[in-house]
């Protein structure tokens, strides 16, 4: 496909996912929503561990940066969602940044340990800040934002909002990746040593990735707070992260559409497992985790390299 | 440190010792504008400390680098880089899933403008023309377009000096460029060094085990057996001189 067609096709499938929500539920719109900004936060996952190669387990902390200040700032200070998105945006790329420096120091499972350390520790201030976090009980009733002056209230209405944030920042994520950073990005991923000796500064690309990579866990956070209008730490715990390092690398690490296959399934596939209303699938109603599970267990021994890898396994079946 | 006219790089008395191993044992040399300089020795002789000590991978115990009359002792590779100086590895080092076209541009870019806005640049930051032209030379035109870790040895190792050359760099250091390649391969490379030493101006210094490629690409040869300069001079007085014989063939 020419990339002209690839644009046109892709902008046909945002068209009839946002058609969709006419036909949907309720409860299946925001299925759509929950994956637009879980999305976002894969993506911007995606961006530190498969375009840059750094490993991380603390995507979970930035989401949940991003969404407490949208709970706080909105119900606390009665500031605008507009205003909240730069603010948590800009906060979560410098504690990325903070958070790229071990980086610089260790790699792989060592690194993954780190950021998990650093998962916890924002876990552990949102539990115990009480003051500010609202402690266990999180923060409820956070606000849905206006557009001009049309509310976002309605499920419907929100999931377009979020889908078009989504459409933009993936947009934006392409623009950065296909220019001379993304290269960079891929280069210090491949063989940093060597990227060196080109004059490649990979400390300022190591904090990079990890810091535009938090920006989008940030953002995505805030869409998820005014979606779900309530926060409470438990969300945004390490698991979260595991959660989203799985949807990466199940969809396709280091590949544009790979986070959000990956994301899809993972949040989706043990919902459609739950609730299929076939009688042949009623079993799945006790089962669907199990399902899930061996899903994936055979996915990943099939597709190591993610759903997205089928093409290039199939280009080198032909060849072979 | 004030350099002769027409010198680029000034190694005096380098020194690297691991505990009681004098790895490098005050080595001392100096590469002209332009000049190709081999350096011959047998295995564990140093060559390869002695590279790492001038690129600022390891740090040398004593002794100084000059480049162009300035000290570049120590300096980080990536300071070095800057500087104009470009290097090749013992192995294989190619950015695997990047194309054979994305290696050259990633290996030149980070010349091009400054960091910020290199975000805003043209993604191909301008340099489609210098790397089809690096592409032409080194014959990779039919791969052009395929990720770098999918091709043969050879083509990787096409590649891997192609992308040192991709910023003209003042000095190049091409360590055993010509290790694993096969017989024809290694008679193209040594076409291209000189082609590329003619067409950009700039001084190397290469590693090599292969004495023929060396007599043939290397107008000035050093010879190094247990962290010393043994011999230094033109390759058919390095290859005769009896003290170099008897390194590499014993008494």
């Amino acid at each position: 496909m020419s990339p002209a067609a690839r644009n046109i096709a892709l902008a046909i499938a945002i068209l009839a996912l946002a058609t969709s929500a006419f036909f949907l539920q309720r409860s299946q719109v925001y299925l759509l929503s929950l994956c637009c900004v879980y999305v976002m936060a894969t993506m911007g996952l995606n961006l530190t561990m498969g375009y840059a190669g750094q490993m991380s387990l603390g995507q979970a902390a930035f989401f949940g940066i991003g969404a407490y200040i949208d709970a706080i700032l909105t119900t606390k200070l009665g500031v605008s969602f507009w205003v909240v998105i730069p603010i948590a945006a800009v906060a979560c790329f410098f504690v990325g940044l903070a958070l790229g420096f071990p980086a610089l120091r260790v790699q792989h499972h060592y690194l993954a340990f780190a950021t998990l350390g650093f998962n916890v520790l924002v876990y552990l201030v949102m539990r115990n800040e009480e003051a500010l976090t609202g402690g266990t009980f999180g923060i409820s009733n956070v606000p849905r934002p206006y557009l001009f002056t049309w509310s976002l209230d309605s499920e419907r209405a929100y999931f377009w909002f979020t889908l078009a944030a989504l459409v933009i920042v993936a947009i934006l994520m392409r623009l950065l990746l296909r220019s001379p950073w993304g290269r960079a990005f891929a280069a210090l991923r491949d063989n940093p040593i060597r990227a060196e000796s080109l004059g490649i500064n990979i400390t300022a690309y190591t904090l990079l990735a990890f810091a535009i990579g938090a920006a989008y866990g940030g953002v995505g956070g805030v869409f998820y707070a005014g979606l779900v209008q309530y926060v409470e730490p438990s969300t945004f715990y390490f698991t979260t992260s595991l959660m989203m390092l799985l949807a990466v690398i199940l969809g396709g690490s280091g590949r544009f559409f790979g986070p959000v296959i990956g994301t899809v399934i993972v949040i989706l596939l043990p919902e459609v497992l739950r609730s299929s209303s076939s009688p042949a699938l009623q079993f799945m109603q006790k089962w669907y985790l199990v399902a899930f599970g061996v899903a994936l267990v055979v996915l990943m021994v099939w597709l190591p390299g993610g759903l997205l890898s089928i093409g290039d396994r199939r280009a080198r079946k032909a060849a072979a | 440190m004030i350099a002769r006219a027409g010198e680029l790089l000034h190694v005096d008395a380098l020194h690297k010792s691991y505990g009681a191993i004098r790895a490098v044992d005050g080595v001392s040399f100096r590469v002209g504008a332009g000049e190709i300089v081999g350096v011959i020795g047998p295995n564990g002789s140093g060559k390869t400390t002695l590279f790492n000590c001038i690129l600022g991978q390891i740090g040398p115990t004593s002794g100084r680098v000059a480049l162009a009359g300035d000290d570049i002792t120590s300096m980080s590779p990536l300071e070095l880089a800057r500087r104009g100086v470009g290097r090749t590895f013992q192995t294989l080092q190619v950015f695997g899933q990047l194309s054979v076209r994305d290696n050259l541009i990633v290996a030149a870019q980070e010349f091009e403008s400054t960091l910020p806005r290199r975000l805003f640049a043209r993604p191909d930051a301008g340099l489609t023309a210098r790397a089809d032209e690096m592409i032409e030379r080194f014959r990779l035109k039919p791969v052009a377009q395929l990720h770098a870790g999918r091709l043969s040895y050879g083509q990787q190792k096409l590649i891997d000096i192609a992308m040192a050359f991709m910023p003209r760099p003042r000095l190049v250091l091409l360590d055993e460029p010509c290790a694993g390649v096969n017989p024809s391969l290694v008679e193209t490379l040594r076409e291209l060094l000189a082609e590329l030493n003619r067409v950009q101006g700039g001084s190397f210094v290469v590693i090599e085990h292969n004495m023929d490629f060396i007599m043939r690409l290397c107008p000035h040869v050093i010879c190094m057996v247990e962290g010393k300069v043994l011999a230094e001079g033109p390759p058919q007085a390095v290859q005769s001189n009896r003290a170099v014989l008897e390194a590499y063939l014993g008494n």
